[in-house]
């Protein structure tokens, strides 16, 4: 925490209850929808009479993917349009918004009713006569790919839609050949739910006379989701107006449109009424798109002295039935830019491949392939380490890439900005008291326990967008006030404090006469951005903050030159006022903004930009866990990170993310896992009683220590944080768990590192060494 | 239908509702005490605590018929008018929240949690907020701010 910090701006409204969420607005003349969705893996849709829906007292209307598709409805294509393996394109199937002749997991929306009440839609839903004709399903990725499959579409045979390519095989291939040693590993990042806090929810109305649509949803950037929404519907986004004051939790999955969401606004032009959609949980964890679900394979070639010679990594992805936007990028392009981590590795080769199941779509969720790259590579280095009896952090410091050489060219696309990786090992093992660690294996060994310490090193692109720039609004008013329009979507991050806390510094003010509004629709509409995804809001917006600041003064600087009658060279701007230097003949910045806003002109009013950059966040994390082998239950005694997020502009937000971050990878370390019946493919985790949510004392203690290297490649130097915690949490985390369990004869282990797994895996162990 | 009569943040409520009606539903909807939150359908999540008769309750786990006769303090009332309890001071100084959505119940958890046990230690706390889930936080900055709230060294 950091000595001055006092609250956020958003703390008041939320603290007292008078945050506004999407189910919290308030619309007059709300009609309610809910949707019919598909209780079974894979069926045709053999019949469908909506007519005892109708009957039911209360239904107004039922909408079926026959009135979505005259509407002209359809689901938008993924993010991914460059090549893949030998110049292929990627097959994108076409998802009706409401299914037609097919439902392909269980969850998918099939009809929406309408009703004067929640309950009356509800009845409405259950009288829906439906004649499914089952057909064969397959949920697991390996299953799917393999041959005699079921198939998802005659279109796409093998059930495989892409596969991307990265890196020199034939490079690497040599380089393998040369090695002392080959470290080989499979792991599986199993599927999540991001599960945000608040229910997916929308409620949409149209305006007849000015022919606009109002969307509210929580949403991680009003122009994603106005952008998405046009997409979907044909209707131009100048139409679409967008409205998330508080945004109750994002974690990649709430950052465009859905396909409820497109639904809605039809029936709100038919039916000339606002229509208003409150998702269950079990509505959002069956049907918010998913993280992760991904098998990694990976080789690691060495040679006589420890030095990497190369790396092979081959990741299959169940990207589900349908192709989300992001859900395809994130597993390609994204995680192939640190494919060789903090080392120097002369030769890459990646595969990865994107397979179809009967199971929700995938998309980003907190990391988006970071923490997966991340997790393969670290689990290697210390499986290499083991095997070739190097000691692991002595194999990291001789891997490294130095800090000499930034900024460093990867074997892919990638040009890392800066770092200091040994320097984050060197102090994460100091602050972790690793030199002592085996007294306190001893120790606990005395007790029956089993005592373990692991690491992450990691590092991972952060930034980037969807357009080639952001901007943000800056209006100077006619009271002195300033007003900072962004398009960042925040949903928990700090925006209103943290943005306005820049702009003010730059501009010598108190940050109290400058208010953010991070996602206004009736502000101004002449800017663009995208949102709060891939850790980039501080570099893109802030940025654009700072610079946008730099330039109202620059603009004002003409204006104070005629006010004061001088030359502009011969002012200087200190404090919020021009000054003609070496005299007292000042004005203020604000007067003058009132002066002119007065007159009807706002000539300080400035759109500040970023180019679209990227910056790579680096870590490394420490863990000492201690396993009961009576019980298989895991402990996490300390967590260690010394992070290099840049230069640090709020101390206490930082940390914020960074515990959220690491709660969250922790969450998929020691228990989170969406599961779906290999047989049936029923989802048997379909709400907060199966589905294993991190509590409060999962990671009782996190000590962060900052190591902040300074990014060149945008003015605040800073570089992302928003999920290098949960990046670095999957491997270390599993590291320290294997290297407790591999003196029990444990050598493998998968997460989640559940109690029963692990009480399992040292059973089996224990009998193994009885039998030899 | 059943009529129900409660105190709600001090103010005498009267009203015909469904006999189904959850707590819940009743606040927000009845009575537009959005700051009630629902996050799950099968009261693990917490989001929305209230005091009924001065201990937490999951209002989604409450008919409103039960509640008849008795005191219910939402977030909205926790603190007199303009005013912030301890704890929801603590969760501000502390950054215990991020997105806000669990905010309301995990801080109405932990005002119950304190009369409880006014100086809870960390075991308590965590056991304490067992019933509440978090995703932003990590939950360390929760855990600080209760002990600020009962005044003990952060």
């Amino acid at each position: 925490m950091s000595a001055g910090f006092k609250g956020r701006r958003e703390d008041r409204r939320l603290i007292t209850g008078k945050g506004c969420f999407t189910t919290d607005w308030k619309l007059p003349g709300e009609l309610h929808a809910v949707f019919l969705r598909a209780d079974r893996a894979h069926a045709e849709i053999r019949s469908m009479d909506i007519t005892p829906a109708l009957a039911v007292a209360g239904v107004v209307a039922v909408f079926t993917g026959e009135d979505a598709e005259r509407a002209g409805i359809k689901t938008p294509p993924s993010f991914v349009t460059f090549p893949g393996k030998g110049g292929q394109m990627i097959k994108t199937p076409a998802r009706p918004v409401l299914a037609t002749r097919r439902v392909r997991f269980v969850g998918e929306n099939v009809a929406m009713v309408v009703a004067t009440s929640a309950l009356a839609a509800q009845d409405g839903v259950e009288a829906i006569a439906i004649d499914y004709a089952d057909l064969p399903s397959v949920v697991d990725v390996d299953d799917a790919v393999a041959a005699g499959a079921p198939q998802l579409y005659p279109e796409i045979p093998g059930n495989v839609c892409f596969e991307y390519e990265y890196g020199d095989e034939a490079r690497t291939d040599e380089a393998f050949s040369r090695a002392a040693h080959v470290t080989k590993l499979s792991l599986d990042s199993q599927r999540v739910v991001g599960n945000p806090m608040e229910p997916r929810s929308c409620i949409a109305s149209y305006d007849r006379e000015k022919d606009v649509y109002d969307v509210y949803s929580s949403t991680q950037g009003m122009g994603m989701m106005r952008g998405g929404l046009s997409a979907f519907t044909g209707i131009p986004p100048q139409k679409i107006r967008v409205h998330a004051l508080d945004v109750g939790g994002g974690f990649g999955i709430r950052s465009g449109p859905y396909p409820e969401y497109p639904v809605l606004m039809l029936a709100a032009k038919q039916l000339g009424k606002t229509v208003r959609w409150t998702g269950t949980r079990s509505e959002t964890i069956s049907s918010d798109y998913h993280g992760r679900a991904i098998r990694l394979a990976g080789e690691l070639a060495l040679d006589g002295d420890g030095k990497f010679l190369g790396i092979r990594i081959r990741w299959t992805c169940n990207q589900g039935a349908y192709l989300s936007g992001a859900g395809p990028l994130i597993n390609t392009a994204n995680p192939a830019l640190t494919s060789c981590g903090t080392y120097s590795i002369p030769a890459v080769h990646g595969v990865h491949r994107l397979g179809l199941t009967n199971t929700t779509p995938i998309t980003a969720y907190r990391g988006a392939g970071r923490p997966d790259m991340a997790y393969i590579i670290e689990r290697m280095v210390d499986q290499a380490a083991l095997e070739t009896g190097v000691d692991r952090l002595e194999l990291r410091r001789r891997n490294f890439i130095p800090k000499e050489a930034f900024p460093f060219q990867t074997q892919v696309d990638a040009v890392y900005d800066s770092g200091d990786f040994r320097a984050l090992l060197d102090e994460s093992v100091v602050q972790a008291g690793w030199k002592d660690f085996e007294t306190r294996r001893a120790e606990a060994k005395k007790r029956g326990k089993l005592r373990g310490i692991g690491c992450g090193v990691f590092i991972e692109p952060a930034g980037s967008g969807l357009l080639p720039k952001d901007q943000v609004s800056i209006k100077f008013g006619s009271s002195g006030e300033i007003k900072v329009y962004s398009l960042s979507g925040p949903s928990g991050q700090g925006h209103e404090t943290v943005f306005a806390d820049i702009v003010a510094e730059a501009l010598g003010l108190a940050s109290e006469v400058i208010e953010v509004r991070a996602g206004d629709p009736d502000g101004p509409q002449d800017f663009a951005a995208t949102g709060t995804i891939g850790s980039r809001s501080m570099m893109h917006h802030g940025s654009a903050m700072l610079n946008g600041a730099n330039e109202a003064i620059r603009k004002g600087m003409d204006l104070a030159a005629r006010d004061l009658e001088v030359a502009s060279a011969d002012l200087e701007y200190k404090n919020g006022e021009y000054r003609v230097k070496g005299t007292d003949r000042a004005v203020k910045l604000l007067d003058l903004a009132r002066k002119y806003a007065a007159k009807g002109a706002t000539p300080l009013d400035t759109i500040g930009e970023m180019a679209m950059h990227r910056a790579f966040p680096s870590g490394a994390h420490v863990a000492e866990v201690e396993i009961d082998p009576d019980t298989g239950v895991v402990d996490v005694l300390s967590y260690i990170g010394v992070d290099d997020c840049g230069r640090i502009i709020n101390h206490t937000l930082l940390e914020g993310q960074m515990h959220g971050g690491i709660l969250q990878g922790a969450g998929q370390v020691f228990g989170e896992h969406c599961v779906y019946d290999r047989a049936t493919g029923q989802l048997m985790t379909g709400s907060f009683m199966d589905y294993y949510m991190p509590r409060a004392g999962l990671v009782p203690t996190i000590e962060l220590y900052d190591h902040p290297v300074p990014s060149p490649n945008n003015p605040l130097g800073v570089k992302g944080a928003g999920e290098a915690g949960t990046t670095g949490a999957l491997p270390t985390l599993m590291n320290a768990i294997l290297d407790a369990l591999r003196p029990a004869g444990v050598g493998h282990l998968d997460m989640p590192a559940t109690p029963s797994r692990v009480w399992n895996i040292l059973q089996d162990a224990r009998q193994a060494a009885r039998a030899n | 239908m059943a009529k129900v009569e409660l105190t709600v943040n001090g103010q005498k409520v009267s009203k015909d509702v469904e006999d189904r009606t959850l707590l819940a539903n009743f606040l927000r909807d009845e009575l537009g005490l959005t700051g009630t939150h629902i996050g799950c359908d099968t009261s693990q999540c917490g989001c929305c605590t209230v005091h009924v008769n001065g201990r937490a309750v999951k209002s989604c786990t409450m008919l409103v018929v039960q509640a008849s006769g008795s005191e219910v303090v939402t977030i909205e009332g926790l603190a007199p008018k303009d005013g912030l309890h301890p704890v929801q001071k603590a969760f501000s100084e502390c950054h215990a929240l991020q997105c806000g959505f669990c905010t309301p119940g995990m801080i109405m958890a932990v005002a119950g949690m304190l009369k409880d046990n006014p100086k809870p230690n960390d075991e308590q706390i965590i056991h304490g907020l067992e019933g509440n889930l978090c995703r932003c936080t990590g939950y360390i900055n929760i855990v600080k701010a209760v002990k600020q709230a009962s005044g003990q060294a952060v």
